[in-house]
């Protein structure tokens, strides 16, 4: 969760996608970009959640499902599927596929609150905390821990 | 003064000067006589010390000092080279090498005075000064020698106090002091020391060198009086005084200077004539660059070489941050990316734009020798020749003779092949390992030797040459070679396999065995190698280098050792294929041949399939089905098969059809996504799709 929090200010803004039902929020100060669903090319024996690579203009960049991560069926391409691009350091960055993206929100720090949801349960240990919006509950992703390796293997 | 910035230019220097002494030591090790290469290791030794002074690392600058002296002694026939000043003379250089390692990591020198080498080489010149002392009846300058080697640290002190002396004239202001002398002036040195807690250094200095300007004149100053205005100094700084007043007088002028610590000088000696010594520390006179001063035959030549070797003679090269060459290579990629997309945009177009066709092809055929050569010419800006790999090698060798109690001599031929910088930084340690390997365990002891009638001496060579595609280094020797028997037998007990499979085991892959994580066969394990950490990690790391590396030997004979690079890492030329509805390509340094087979030719050997051509039995490899790809047309009567090589061993990896054959761009596929070793790298194609780019090797 301090992974997530900027320096400047108490305010942060998320990027709310949705993914079946639910909704989720991304720090913006991790989104690189945001692109419309394109061709991906298959990587044979990579982990079974990555769809394969696009090229990012000129540069090749893994791509993901978030859904297939998360353990949710499988994506169903529309014309609303996006590909996030996740850029944690230089050289590296990853695409998050995603059914959708709403709106970027600007939440509070009262209006974040942390999860207490059971760490074991499936997902849950990629979420960092709950954000409250309009009347609806986002929840915030640890980006760092759902596009990484390790947590995959755990789950196993 | 700031010295951080040349910290780099520091480091690269003073490596290029230790490699220069390491290798000049060697040469003098075996021709003590002679007089060209003892005058370059004390330029290289002059060079260091003044280097380390600058830059304010008191410790080597010490050593190098001392070392320095002992040149000295030798180049002025004072001293005979030994075998055992040798040893103490590579042990100064091991000495300088740590610092230089510290230095670079942590930007200090660190704490270790190296006393005990540099008492050693004092003892050497102390007893070396004495037989001169005794042979040859007390020369004029031989007293100087014998008090410099008896009060070392007393020198020392001194000689850092009084800094001027260090500090070499230059002819106009040699003049300047004769001129003055003329008129009865007196010349006066002075190292001047401003208070640590001085806050306006500057204007310290400058109210010492107007109070100097009343009574005389400044003929030099070190550093500048620049510099001096500038404070690009630390606490002290040396300046040359012509006057009519005493030496007392002057003193005092400056020492009534507030903030200044203190000042150490005297009459400067006599530029042109003999030695005249007034004030000035008697030890001195033995320290290089005063002696210099005063021996007016030698001044021209010796001034000369000592000022200008900071630059290097022989070494042309421009030093190009390794950052900046992979940015020109990115742009090279994306313009063959572009060119690439020109000619899928020519390949697709229909015949209503044919009549412009003809001036398109032009072109593209242009960018096309235009992207080619570019490459070619960046590549080369990245290429390194192997020789600043190798050239440490020989000093390892010697080193490793005295420790092993072996004769060994180390043959290298090919230094000047060029790798890829980023293959050469990775290349250093494998080779030593091999290397290592060949001196302990290849070579037999020197009975052995005698009773196999082969010469005392044992042989280890480096060869390195360039072969299409490959850059090809052999290490080898002429000892045992591997015992294949006693190979096998260890693995058998050892239980990497059993006795059926080691029967089944032809001697090549008995000897792949070794190149398995823990699979030594020394008998003992010794300082050198034999813990079962080496050829295991050499093979990882030529691996992961895009290279192999395989073994010829003989029992009785030696072994050799042939690692095979590639030359280039970030463009290739690969052969497009494609598999179901995807497309990968294949190096093409790999492919030797492209067959049209019907499913008759298939065999099955073991189980396996096989293909028989041209007397070669080679393998199948269903490529479809390794990389799971969906609908490969599996039945078909023709198929193609892609026959690639790795060294001796083949394989016919089968595909659904072959596009063509295409420059390419390697880009890595992320830190995040795991991809199989079967796959090195991705490429962009001409209308932006992404082929998996296989590694053909693995499949072999």
């Amino acid at each position: 969760m301090d992974t997530l929090t900027t320096s400047q200010s108490t305010a942060r803004q998320f990027i709310v996608i949705k993914l079946g039902n639910e909704q989720y929020g991304i720090s913006i100060n991790y989104i690189d970009n945001i692109v419309r669903m394109q061709k991906i090319t298959r990587v044979p024996k990579a982990q079974p959640y990555f769809r394969g690579v696009i090229n990012l203009r000129g540069e090749v960049v893994p791509v993901m499902s978030l859904r297939l991560k998360f353990g949710l069926p499988a994506d169903e391409i529309t014309d609303k599927t996006r590909i996030i691009i996740i850029k944690l350091e230089q050289q590296s960055k990853v695409g998050l596929m995603v059914d959708q993206v709403n709106e970027v929100v600007t939440l509070s720090d009262e209006s974040i609150e942390k999860s207490n949801i059971d760490a074991n349960n499936g997902m849950a240990g990629y979420i960092s905390a709950i954000g409250k919006s309009k009347g609806e509950l986002i929840s915030l992703l640890n980006i760092q821990l759902a596009i990484s390796d390790k947590e995959q293997t755990k789950e196993e | 003064m700031d010295v951080s910035q040349y910290l780099e230019i520091f480091i690269d220097e003073t490596k290029e000067h230790l490699q220069n002494l390491s290798e000049l030591l060697l040469v003098i090790e075996k021709e003590p006589e002679d007089k060209a290469t003892i005058n370059e290791i004390f330029r290289a030794a002059h060079s260091l010390k003044g280097m380390a002074g600058t830059m304010g690392f008191k410790r080597m600058q010490n050593l190098t000092h001392n070392m320095e002296n002992v040149f000295s002694e030798i180049r002025n026939d004072k001293m005979k080279i030994t075998a055992s000043l040798v040893d103490t003379l590579f042990q100064c250089l091991d000495a300088l090498e740590t610092y230089l390692a510290n230095i670079q990591e942590t930007s200090d020198e660190g704490t270790d005075d190296n006393e005990p080498i540099i008492k050693l080489l004092n003892e050497f010149l102390a007893t070396e000064g004495e037989v001169k002392n005794n042979a040859a009846e007390a020369a004029a300058p031989a007293p100087d020698k014998a008090e410099s080697s008896a009060a070392p640290a007393a020198e020392a002190v001194s000689n850092e106090l009084a800094k001027y002396t260090n500090i070499p004239l230059a002819d106009f202001e040699k003049h300047a002091i004769n001129e003055a002398r003329k008129k009865g002036m007196k010349a006066y040195g002075f190292t001047v020391y401003l208070d640590p807690n001085c806050i306006l250094k500057a204007a310290r200095a400058f109210l010492v060198f107007k109070g100097i300007e009343e009574v005389g004149e400044v003929i030099k100053s070190d550093p500048s009086t620049q510099d001096i205005e500038d404070e690009k100094f630390e606490l002290d700084f040396s300046v040359f005084v012509v006057s009519n007043e005493s030496y007392e007088k002057v003193l005092n002028i400056i020492k009534n200077v507030s903030e200044i610590k203190d000042a150490v000088g005297g009459e400067l000696p006599e530029v042109h004539e003999e030695q005249k010594n007034e004030v000035v520390h008697e030890t001195q006179r033995a320290s290089s660059d005063t002696h210099k001063e005063s021996t007016p035959a030698k001044t021209d030549d010796k001034k000369a070489a000592p000022a200008k070797a900071g630059k290097p003679v022989a070494n042309r090269s421009v030093r190009v941050d390794i950052d900046k060459l992979d940015v020109l290579m990115n742009l090279v990629s994306e313009l063959i990316i572009a060119k690439n997309g020109l000619v899928s945009i020519n390949n697709s177009s229909d015949d209503a734009v044919a009549a412009g066709r003809q001036n398109f092809n032009e072109q593209i055929e242009y960018l096309e020798s235009v992207t080619t050569s570019l490459h070619e010419s960046v590549m080369n800006v990245r290429m390194v020749p192997i020789e600043t790999v190798v050239n440490r090698f020989p000093r390892m060798i010697r080193d490793l003779s005295k420790k092993l109690g072996k004769k060994m001599e180390l043959y290298m031929t090919g230094e000047e092949t060029e790798l890829d910088r980023t293959v050469i930084d990775e290349i250093g340690d494998p080779l030593m390992h091999l290397l290592r390997n060949s001196a302990d365990h290849g070579l037999e002891t020197a009975e052995v030797r005698a009773q196999r009638g082969k010469p005392e001496v044992g042989s280890i060579f480096l060869n390195a040459y360039q072969d299409g595609n490959n850059v090809v280094i052999e290490v080898g020797d002429d000892g045992n070679g591997i015992d294949v028997e006693k190979v096998r037998n260890k693995a058998i007990e050892k239980g990497t396999i059993t006795a059926e499979q080691a029967e089944a085991m032809t001697d090549k892959d008995i000897i792949d065995l070794l190149f398995r994580p823990s699979f030594s066969t020394a008998e003992k394990i010794s300082d050198v190698s034999g813990r079962g950490v080496g050829l295991d990690v050499v093979k990882s790391k030529i691996e992961a280098l895009g290279g192999d590396v395989e073994v010829k030997t003989k029992l009785g004979e030696g072994s050799t050792f042939i690692v095979r690079l590639p030359l280039t890492l970030a463009i290739i030329q690969a052969l497009m294929v494609k598999l179901g509805d995807e497309q990968y390509a294949i190096s093409l340094g790999s492919i030797e041949t492209l067959e049209d087979i019907t499913k008759d030719d298939i065999k099955f050997v073991n189980s396996k399939e096989v293909i028989h051509l041209r007397d070669m039995v080679i393998p199948i490899i269903r490529l479809g089905k390794l990389l799971d790809v969906e609908s490969t047309e599996e039945d078909k009567d023709n198929m193609t098969v892609v026959i690639v090589r790795k060294g001796d061993k083949r394989a016919g990896i089968v595909v659904d059809s072959l596009i063509g054959q295409m420059e390419i761009v390697i880009k890595s596929l992320g830190s995040y996504i795991n991809v199989n070793k079967m796959i090195s790298g991705a490429t962009i194609l001409g209308d932006g799709d992404i082929a998996l780019i296989i590694d053909a090797n693995t499949l072999v």
